[in-house]
C-alpha cells in the first residue's frame, strides 16, 4: 500500500469500491473570470476538468481565494462560468435544481419557519402531501440529533445545530449529489468534529455522491476519496489526490494510521511548496 | 402575582400620561391665557364632541380616509419595495423619482392635486396614500435588498421559481424591516389624515378641529388633539401587537442559542 498521490487531474480514480463508477459530474474546461474594476479582471478559475464519480466523496481544497466555492457554485447552477461548462449525468447545467443540493458555510435556513418547517420545505415544495412530508422530516430530524427541537426557530440554535438542520433540510428533498460550501468553516473545533463524524455516518447510509469545499487538509482527507487540490490566482486544480483509506473510517482509528498521517503530511508539503514558489517569484 | 418590577413598567406610561396632564393643569392656571385651557376644561369637552352625531360622522369619515389610504399604500408599496430590492433595474428606475417625492411635504402637493380632483375624499385620500407610501417602499426596498443570497439560492435548489422565491422567501424575510416601514406609515397616516383636512377643509376630524379654533372655542380644540393622541396610541398599540405576532421569529427573545452542537 502506498500512499504517493496519482498526479493526474484528468484520470478516473482506479475503481476500488463495490461498484463500478460512473461519472454523474463533469466539469469540463471551466473559466470564471470576475470584473473587479473597469480595467482589471480577477480570474477566479482557470480552465478547470473534473470528473466526479457516482457515489463518491470528493473534496475541493485549496487556500481562501482559489475559488473553490465558485466551482462549487457552478456546479449548482447558481453561478454561469465564463467559458467551459458543467454537466449533470451528461445534461448541461444551466440553473439550480433539486437533484444537487446545497449546504453553506452560513447555514441559510429560513428564519420564519422551525426546524421542522425548514425541513419540510423542500418536500412540499416537490408536492410530497403534508402528513408524509412531516414523517419523513421528523425522520431526518431525529436522523442529525436534533430530536425534540422540531419546532424550535433558528434563531434559538447555536452553530452546529443550525447546521444540522440545514443538512436535514437538503437531504430531505433527496438530491442525487451534495454540495457542501465549507460546511462547518463557522463552527468552533470541537462542534466541528463532531459534525464531521456525523456526516460520515450519515453518508455511510447511502453513499450519496459529495462534492464537499474546504480549506482544512485533515478534514478532506478525513471525509473524501478523493481530494482535489486547488491553487490560486488563478485558481487551478494542482493535484487530484485518491484517499485510499478503508471504510467506515473511525476518527480514533484513522488519526493513528500511519497512511492518514503520510496523506495530510504529503498534501499540507505540497501547500507549503507552491507557497515557497509564490513567494520566490 | 406580578413583581414589583413589573408593576412599576405597568404603572410607568400611565404616570408619565397624569405628570403631563397635571403640567398642563398648572401651567394653565398659572397663565390665565384664554387660548390655553386647563387639562380638566379640555378633557370635561371630549364627552360632547363623541356625544355628537355630527362630529362622530365627521371622525369616521376621517378613518376611514385614512384606513383606505394606508391599505392602498400598503399593497402597492410593499411589492414595488421588494421588487426594487431585488431587481437594479427596477430601481434604477424607481430610485430617482422616489429621492425627489420623499422629501417633499405631501401636504404641499395637496393644494395641486385639489385643483385637479377637487376637494373631496379622492384627494385626501391620495395625500394620504402618498404619506404612507414612501416609507413603506423605502423600508421593503431595504429588507429585500439585505435578504441573503444563499437563502435563496437554497430556496433555487429547491424548485422554487423567481416570483415564488420573491413571495415565499424575500416577503418573509423582509417581513420584521418591512412591519418597522408600515408603522411609521401608519402614525404618517394620521398626520396626513388631519393636515388634509386643514387644507380642504369640508369634513373629517381636523375640520372639528380647525372650525373649533376659528370660533374661539379652545377646550374643543384641544380636546380634538387628545382625541388624535389616542387615537394615535391606540392604532400604534393594536398595530405592535399584531407586528409582534407576525414576526415573533425575529424578536430578541429567540437570540439566546442553546449551548449543544
Amino acid at each position: 500500500m502506498t500512499a504517493v498521490p496519482a498526479r493526474s487531474s484528468e484520470r478516473v480514480r482506479p475503481v476500488t469500491s463495490r461498484e463500478p463508477a460512473s461519472a454523474i459530474i463533469e466539469i469540463d474546461r471551466v473559466s470564471q473570470v470576475f470584473q473587479t474594476s473597469a480595467r482589471k479582471d480577477h480570474i477566479a478559475l482557470s480552465d478547470i476538468s473534473l470528473t466526479i464519480e457516482e457515489g463518491a466523496f470528493v473534496s475541493i481544497l485549496g487556500p481562501s481565494g482559489c475559488g473553490k466555492s465558485t466551482l462549487l457554485y457552478i456546479v449548482g447552477g447558481f453561478v454561469s462560468p465564463t467559458s467551459g461548462a458543467a454537466r449533470m449525468k451528461g445534461q448541461a447545467i444551466t440553473g439550480p435544481g433539486p437533484d444537487r443540493g446545497p449546504v453553506f458555510q452560513e447555514f441559510a435556513l429560513f428564519p420564519w419557519k422551525t426546524v421542522l418547517g425548514n425541513v419540510m420545505y423542500g418536500p412540499r415544495q416537490q408536492g410530497v402531501r403534508s402528513t408524509e412530508a412531516e414523517a419523513q422530516s421528523r425522520a431526518l430530524i431525529e436522523m442529525v440529533g436534533l430530536k425534540g427541537y422540531e419546532n424550535f426557530y433558528p434563531k434559538e440554535l447555536s452553530g452546529g445545530m443550525k447546521q444540522r438542520v440545514a443538512l436535514a433540510r437538503t437531504l430531505a428533498y433527496h438530491p442525487e449529489v451534495l454540495l457542501m460550501d465549507e460546511p462547518f468553516g463557522a463552527l468552533d473545533a470541537h462542534t466541528r468534529t463532531r459534525l464531521q463524524n456525523d456526516l460520515l455516518n450519515i453518508w455511510e447510509r447511502d453513499r450519496k455522491t459529495v462534492l464537499f469545499v474546504t480549506h482544512s487538509v485533515d478534514e478532506a482527507v478525513f471525509l473524501s476519496d478523493k481530494v482535489v487540490m486547488m491553487s490560486k490566482s488563478p485558481g487551478r486544480i494542482r493535484e487530484v489526490i485518491d484517499i485510499d483509506l478503508p471504510r467506515p473510517r473511525r476518527r480514533s482509528e484513522l488519526l493513528l494510521d500511519p497512511r492518514y498521517q503520510k496523506y495530510v503530511v504529503d498534501i499540507e508539503r505540497m501547500f507549503d511548496e507552491s507557497d515557497e514558489a509564490g513567494f520566490a517569484l | 402575582m406580578m413583581s414589583t418590577a413589573a408593576l412599576t413598567r405597568r404603572a410607568a406610561p400611565v404616570l408619565a400620561c397624569l405628570g403631563l396632564l397635571a403640567a398642563w393643569q398648572v401651567a394653565s392656571l398659572a397663565l390665565k391665557n384664554d387660548s390655553f385651557p386647563t387639562a380638566i376644561e379640555a378633557i370635561r369637552a371630549i364627552p360632547d364632541i363623541l356625544g355628537d352625531k355630527e362630529s362622530l360622522i365627521n371622525i369616521l369619515a376621517s378613518l376611514r380616509r385614512m384606513a383606505l389610504g394606508f391599505g392602498a399604500a400598503v399593497l402597492i408599496s410593499i411589492p414595488l419595495g421588494l421588487l426594487m430590492g431585488r431587481s437594479r433595474s427596477v430601481a434604477a428606475f424607481f430610485n430617482p423619482l422616489l429621492m425627489v417625492i420623499y422629501p417633499v411635504p405631501k401636504a404641499a402637493l395637496m393644494p395641486i392635486i385639489m385643483l385637479w380632483l377637487g376637494v373631496g375624499d379622492i384627494t385626501k385620500t391620495l395625500v394620504i396614500f402618498l404619506g404612507v407610501s414612501l416609507p413603506v417602499i423605502y423600508h421593503s426596498f431595504e429588507g429585500a435588498k439585505a435578504v441573503e443570497e444563499k437563502m435563496l439560492w437554497s430556496g433555487a435548489a429547491m424548485g422554487l421559481s423567481p416570483a415564488q422565491r420573491l413571495v415565499r422567501i424575500v416577503l418573509p424575510a423582509a417581513l420584521p424591516e418591512i412591519l418597522t416601514g408600515c408603522r411609521t406609515g401608519l402614525v404618517l397616516a394620521l398626520i396626513t389624515m388631519i393636515t388634509s383636512e386643514m387644507i380642504a377643509r369640508q369634513s373629517g376630524a381636523g375640520n372639528i378641529l380647525f372650525n373649533a379654533l376659528d370660533m374661539g372655542q379652545y377646550d374643543t380644540v384641544f380636546a380634538m388633539i387628545i382625541i388624535v393622541g389616542a387615537m394615535g396610541i391606540c392604532f400604534d398599540t393594536i398595530f405592535e401587537k399584531v407586528r409582534a405576532r407576525l414576526v415573533r421569529w425575529s424578536e430578541p427573545q429567540f437570540d439566546l442559542p442553546l449551548s449543544f452542537s
